[in-house]
């Protein structure tokens, strides 16, 4: 398993921070503009959704590409490479009415963690 | 997993006060940390979400009570034990040597 750390190996690692991305053709679940509802899960496992946005309302406002997906990956259960977006919440939605008019959260959240309101 | 570090929406942690010209580390062992992470990282023993679950796993008081590196120490004592890079005895017997060449 081990491979041998080379000097190019650690400047490009360090600048990208690990990332995760896949390039591969993954179809989208969701596009731009879509309202989508996230799903209120509680997995024993690793996962990327923070508690707070469960069971929240947020509009999808950017495609980030493919990446491999936490959920599987933490646990040696492989890459289930799917779509990354930044889904936009309001401060209400997230907090309550007591949250400001004028504030909003974007969270970048995977396929998995979504399903599209209709 | 729905642990302590699932901060986001808690109270009672204070303000974040960043620091003036806060420094890339602040000990050297902070310095070693990172560099046997990465070489880990590249070695192939973890990938960047069993890094992260690694920290998560961590028993809450000692997560909440150490530092940003003290959370990679023990990702990476969990991670090179796990994946048979090193064994419990070993960094027990590392751990006690270092103690008694402090005293």
């Amino acid at each position: 398993m081990p491979v041998v750390v080379t000097k190019d190996f650690v400047p490009e690692l360090v600048r990208t921070g690990g990332s995760t991305r896949v390039h591969k053709a993954v179809a989208p679940r969701f596009r731009v503009g879509d309202h989508v509802l996230v799903r209120n899960i509680h997995p024993e496992h690793h996962t990327r959704l923070p508690r707070y946005a469960r069971g929240k309302r947020g509009i999808v406002e950017h495609d980030h590409g493919v990446f491999v997906f936490p959920d599987t990956s933490a646990h040696q259960q492989g890459e289930k490479p799917q779509h990354v977006y930044s889904v936009r919440f309001t401060a209400r939605e997230l907090w309550g009415p007591e949250a400001s008019e004028r504030d909003t959260l974007r969270l970048d959240l995977w396929d998995d963690y979504l399903d599209l309101v209709v | 997993m729905n642990g302590v570090h699932d901060l986001g929406g808690m109270h009672g942690f204070g303000p974040i006060n960043p620091e003036a010209n806060e420094p890339v580390f602040h000990h050297d062992w902070e310095r070693r940390v990172f560099g046997v992470a990465i070489a880990g990282f590249g070695g192939g023993y973890y990938n960047t979400d069993q890094f992260r679950h690694a920290i998560e796993r961590m028993g809450a008081v000692e997560y909440l009570s150490t530092s940003y590196y003290e959370h990679w120490l023990a990702m990476l004592e969990t991670l090179l034990i796990e994946r048979g890079a090193i064994t419990k005895q070993e960094l027990d017997a590392r751990r006690e040597q270092l103690g008694r060449e402090a005293r």
